[in-house]
């Protein structure tokens, strides 16, 4: 097969080369740049000599060479004459038609010539005719056009001297814009000959056109002619050149003045709920305050709409006017909701103003109303649910402060349970109250709060977390424990009652139990959304924190009541202690009337305390549950008592201070100061610890002769029946007392205690006085 | 002390109300302290905290001749020092110096500088200034002020002026301001009193009950810290004095004692009647920023300013002074004469 293959290549090749050699344009150019050597060797160009190649091969090569060159080249003549005999016979039938066709051509061509001939002749005769034609027509023609110049000429001014009674008709009908039209078409004729031929002409056409512009200015500024008459009105003053700026002027004037009209103003809100709600009742009536407010702002808008397509191409001042009157509704909005304002009420005026957006929107919806009102309504919806937290903040106020508190009436009265109960009462309710009135804001179907669902949501959780922080803050500055900024200015508020600061302390564990598990069960069940756009750091209402917070605030109150008591008693023993010369004592006769006033007062906090705070399941810590106090006491007791029999003063004074602390570190250690609970007894018991501190650090601060020493041991022993009485803890009051006996007997010069009996005669003899005293009282 | 966690403790034989440290004493961080003994021979010791850290000294022990409430070291010179002592039935303030050579005595005794004898009554306090060489004191008692001139070579002090607080108002202590010598703060029943020492006349007063210790904060100027009986600790900007800059919540009875950490700011030790030392931090001590805040912000951002409670005391504490020589070293000292020292190195606010 590749055997075969090669020799049709070449065959087709050289086939190819004949072909193009034949038809090549010109042969030369195609040889031009051959060189010489290419010359020589290349049999089938141009210039190849033959004499110069034999020569050059006979003188190149041997007999060998030369033999199988001329073999070769006898091979190649061979088969070029045979290839030239197949193509000659392939293509013979060619030749033949084409013969033919060349033949047949010739004998068409020769019949043409003398067609054309006769063609020529024909149109020669036609030109001639028509020429003659135009000959004789030529002259009627030109007459023919002088005369119709001359009659449009007349028509032209026919139509002048026609126009002035033309306009009074057109007025007489009202067809201005014919009559517009007619005078701007004779405006270049009158320019021209308006002073001279057609002077009277142009004279009553201006008086005519001037009763045409007062007309339309008329028609422009009537609110009873309809869109369409008014625009139309517009354009044919402007063709008319009449200044069309200031008619905008003037009527957007006459739009700004009606504003005021539109107004909400806060006095008249209340009227426009009222009466909207008086109109549900009979709905025959027409004229309540909402629908003359709901046809005003109705009328505004058609104005706009009027004003819009009069002047189409000004329509920034519009948006200005319709965006003053929707900020101007938000701010009065917000001034109406400074008041006390019910949500109701809120969602009444809301609506109205909500209407008036709706109404400018669907003819300025360029002017973006909607998204502006969107944003004002989010702030005065905000500082609306802020308001609410805030009124009822006053509220809880205004309950604790409006009793005027002093000290009888509030421990005759029982005057604390009441403030208790009704603040607690305030919370809670007031509580119940204002989420049924966010609840009316959820439930609104006005559009644009069904958009602010989850904002509303997320401003209620945030507007009860401050209103509880809030609160808090507002109970630790009534309670004088932190300090107001008013203080700032010098205006210090009157010092408050210490059983108002037990309320608080209450009122704060009421709120953390009660009031904090109510509003976070509200929140959840109806304001629960918002938190994923609103607050991206979390849930805004956290009842966790706040019932750590009101714990540490209850906690806080509960203790500054007690400091705030004991300070009483402290300012107390510190004019005792202060008075006598205590070095130069008498001897005791009685017990020290400072010791009544101390009891008075803890008489009172229990009074206060009964009122407020629950009684405690706490066992009474008895007297022989600490036998060791009890030995130990009888031990000293015996040791002071022996000391003076047997030893001189030094002697004593060495042995009983050993004595004293050989006794300490056997004595039970006992706790004193321990976490204060929400009871009764529990915040009697710290009060007298704390008292009975103080009286032991006056005690230390004194020095004492010997007379001084048995009145202060006398006054202890008379306190240790009621005050046993009246706490929870023996164990600690027997130590405290026994306390301050030890530092009045260490700042004593000479120690020498009260004979038992003579304490027991003195003690009675106070106990008979103080019964006899109340016998008294009780008979007036 | 490197290691452990409770402090070194100290006793002394009989009660004891007051402690001061010797801030002169650059070698070696010391104190001074004196016994209250009614009916004994009372002492005054000089108390060292060894090199190691781990044991306190008696370096002298001095006897002195009553019993003692008040006492104060000299700032410029070690071996001085003040007391206010009281025989039972009168009171006496005067200027010690602690011999040389006391440690080769047999029983050294206390030279007397100078006695501050123009008191009546109950004498409070004496004071020196706390910034440097000052050759000035000032006593109090509790109707009066007394600015002395003081000269040890002479062994005599002079009054300078005087002035009476009035008939209402009964001075229980006060503090000399380390940023200016010429102002002195007062406490009373009532109120806080500022004096100034060049006119001897009251210039301001912090309308404020039952301040027991006050104490000027030594790195910041105006800054002055109070312990009140019942209603614990208040940091107050003395430009703007109607209202504290800070409330700390003090201790469950009496604050008895206040002082400023001479070297770090904020750091305050308060010591009270409930048997425990605190150590607080008072970051914020200008008012500037706290004005601005709502109460609800101010609430929110309270972080507990308490770092410690040290509570091995058995009795009241009254006695509480900072080292000069290593200001995270405080000693304290409770009723029943038992001293303490501690580190408060943990707490150290990080720098």
């Amino acid at each position: 097969m590749a055997t075969e293959a090669a020799p049709m290549d070449e065959k087709a090749k050289r086939m190819r080369d004949l072909l193009s050699s034949f038809y090549a344009p010109d042969p030369s150019i195609s040889t031009s740049g051959s060189s010489i050597n290419a010359s020589f060797d290349n049999i089938n160009s141009t210039s190849f000599d033959a004499d110069q190649y034999m020569d050059l091969m006979i003188k190149k090569s041997n007999l060998e060479v030369l033999l199988q060159r001329h073999v070769q080249m006898a091979a190649e003549i061979k088969n070029l004459d045979t290839d030239l005999q197949m193509l000659v016979y392939e293509n013979y039938n060619k030749f033949i038609s084409a013969t033919d066709t060349i033949k047949r051509m010739k004998s068409n061509i020769f019949g043409m010539e003398g067609n054309m001939d006769q063609l020529l002749q024909k149109i020669m005769s036609v030109q001639s005719k028509s020429d003659g034609v135009n000959t004789s027509l030529f002259e009627k023609r030109e007459h023919i056009e002088k005369l119709h110049r001359t009659r449009n000429l007349l028509r032209k001014v026919q139509f002048i001297y026609d126009l002035p009674a033309r306009l009074q008709k057109c007025i007489k009908s009202e067809a201005y814009g014919d009559a517009v039209r007619f005078y701007t078409g004779a405006m270049p004729i009158l320019k021209v000959y308006g002073d001279t031929s057609f002077q009277d002409c142009r004279r009553a056409s201006e008086e005519a056109i001037e009763i045409i512009i007062k007309n339309l200015q008329t028609k422009l500024f009537s609110d009873s002619e309809s869109i369409q008459a008014r625009a139309e009105a517009a354009v044919l003053l402007k063709q008319l050149d009449v200044p069309v700026d200031s008619l905008k002027a003037k009527l957007l004037e006459k739009l700004e003045q009606s504003l005021d009209g539109l107004q909400i103003k806060p006095e008249e809100a209340s009227t426009l709920v009222e009466d909207d709600d008086s109109s549900n009742d009979t709905e025959s009536n027409d004229q309540h305050p909402a629908k003359i407010h709901e046809d005003a702002v109705r009328g505004f808008s058609e104005a706009i709409r009027a004003y819009r397509e009069i002047f189409p191409d000004s329509e920034e001042r519009l948006f200005k006017l319709a965006r003053a009157l929707t900020a101007m509704h938000f701010e009065y909005m917000e001034l109406y909701i400074k008041k006390r304002v019910s949500a109701a009420d809120f969602l009444g005026i809301f609506r109205i103003v909500w209407e008036d957006v709706v109404l400018m929107d669907e003819v300025l919806p360029e002017a973006a109303l909607s998204d502006l009102s969107a944003e004002a309504a989010q702030v005065t919806l905000k500082q609306f649910v802020a308001r609410m937290f805030s009124h009822l903040q006053q509220d809880i106020s205004d309950t604790l402060l409006k009793f005027d508190i002093n000290q009888k009436e509030a421990v005759e009265g029982e005057l604390l349970k009441v403030v208790l109960e009704a603040s607690q009462k305030a919370v809670l309710q007031g509580t119940t109250n204002i989420f049924q009135d966010f609840r009316q804001l959820l439930d609104e179907k006005t559009g644009i709060f069904i958009k602010m669902k989850d904002l509303i949501s997320g401003w209620i959780q945030k507007g009860s977390q401050d209103f509880f922080r809030s609160l808090e803050a507002q109970f630790l500055v009534l309670s004088g424990k932190t300090s107001s900024s008013n203080d700032i200015e010098g205006k210090s508020s009157d010092k408050i009652h210490a059983g108002l600061i037990l309320v608080l302390a209450q009122l704060s564990v009421f709120i953390e139990q009660k009031v904090i598990p109510r509003v976070t069960e509200e929140i959840a069940a109806s304001f629960s959304g918002g938190n994923s756009q609103a607050f991206e750091n979390g849930p805004a209402f956290i009842p966790g924190e706040l019932c750590r917070v009101f714990h540490a605030a209850s906690e806080k109150l509960l203790q500054h009541y007690i400091d705030t008591r004991t300070q009483k008693v402290s300012v107390l023993l510190r004019k005792r202690f202060k008075t006598p010369n205590w070095v130069k004592h008498k001897e005791p006769r009685e017990v020290h009337m400072y010791v009544d006033m101390f009891l008075h007062e803890l008489e009172e906090v229990g009074k206060e305390v009964k009122q407020v705070l629950p009684q405690g399941t706490f066992r009474k810590h008895k007297r022989t549950d600490s036998n060791g106090s009890n030995t130990t006491t009888s031990s000293r007791s015996n040791t002071l008592h022996n000391d003076k029999m047997a030893r001189s003063n030094s002697q004593r004074a060495r042995s009983q201070l050993f004595e004293t602390h050989l006794a300490k570190l056997f004595k039970q250690k006992v706790e004193i100061f321990t976490k204060v609970e929400f009871t009764q007894e529990s915040v009697v018991t710290t009060t007298v610890k704390l008292c009975l501190k103080s009286l032991q650090e006056y005690v230390r601060l004194q020095t004492f002769n010997r007379s001084g020493f048995q009145q202060i041991q006398l006054d202890i022993q008379f306190l240790k029946a009621p005050l046993k009485e009246a706490v929870e803890d023996e164990a600690a009051i027997d130590f405290l007392l026994d306390e301050v006996i030890v530092a009045a007997s260490e700042r004593c010069l000479d120690v020498i205690p009260l004979e038992p009996p003579i304490l027991d005669k003195l003690i009675q003899a106070k106990l008979a006085k103080s019964k006899e005293h109340n016998n008294n009282t009780v008979s007036s | 002390m490197q290691g452990g966690s409770s402090g070194i403790g100290y006793g002394l034989k009989y009660q004891s109300r007051c402690i001061s440290d010797v801030k002169a004493d650059t070698d070696y961080t010391s104190f001074l302290t004196g016994t209250l003994s009614l009916k004994e021979e009372n002492e005054v010791h000089l108390l060292r905290l060894s090199s190691g850290g781990s044991e306190l000294i008696c370096e002298g022990l001095f006897s002195h001749p009553n019993e003692i409430w008040d006492l104060a070291s000299c700032p410029f010179d070690q071996r001085i020092f003040s007391t206010v002592f009281s025989t039972g039935e009168s009171f006496g303030a005067a200027i010690w110096q602690i011999p040389e050579l006391y440690g080769q005595l047999n029983s050294p005794q206390l030279e007397r500088v100078a006695s501050l004898d123009a008191h009546v009554g109950k004498i409070n306090c004496v004071l020196w200034w706390p910034s440097g060489r000052c050759d000035k004191l000032i006593s109090i008692d509790e109707q009066n002020i007394f600015l002395w001139s003081l000269d040890c070579s002479k062994k005599s002090a002079e009054v300078l002026s005087k002035d009476s607080a009035g008939m209402l108002h009964s001075l229980s202590g006060g503090a000399w301001d380390p940023h200016d010598v010429n102002a002195v703060a007062a406490t009373g029943e009532s109120s806080v009193q500022f004096w100034d020492l060049r006119t001897m006349k009251k210039v301001n007063s912090i309308e404020h009950a039952h301040v027991r210790g006050v104490d000027y904060n030594p790195k910041r100027e105006h800054i002055l810290v109070t312990a009140e009986d019942e209603s614990g600790i208040h940091v107050w900007d003395l430009r703007k004095a109607k209202v504290p800059v800070q409330e700390l919540p003090g201790h469950t009875h009496w604050t008895w004692a206040v002082r400023c950490n001479p070297e770090y700011d904020g750091l305050i030790l308060s010591a009270g009647t409930d048997s425990v030392v605190n150590l607080w931090y008072a970051s914020a001590t200008s008012s500037d920023d706290k004005t601005s805040e709502s109460p609800v912000e101010s609430t929110r951002q309270r972080v507990n300013p308490l770092l410690n409670s040290y509570t091995d005391y058995e009795d009241s504490v009254y006695g509480l002074a900072w080292s000069s020589r290593e200001p995270w070293v405080f000693a304290s000292l409770s009723y029943d004469g038992r001293v303490i020292i501690e580190s408060v190195k943990p707490f150290l606010p990080r720098i």
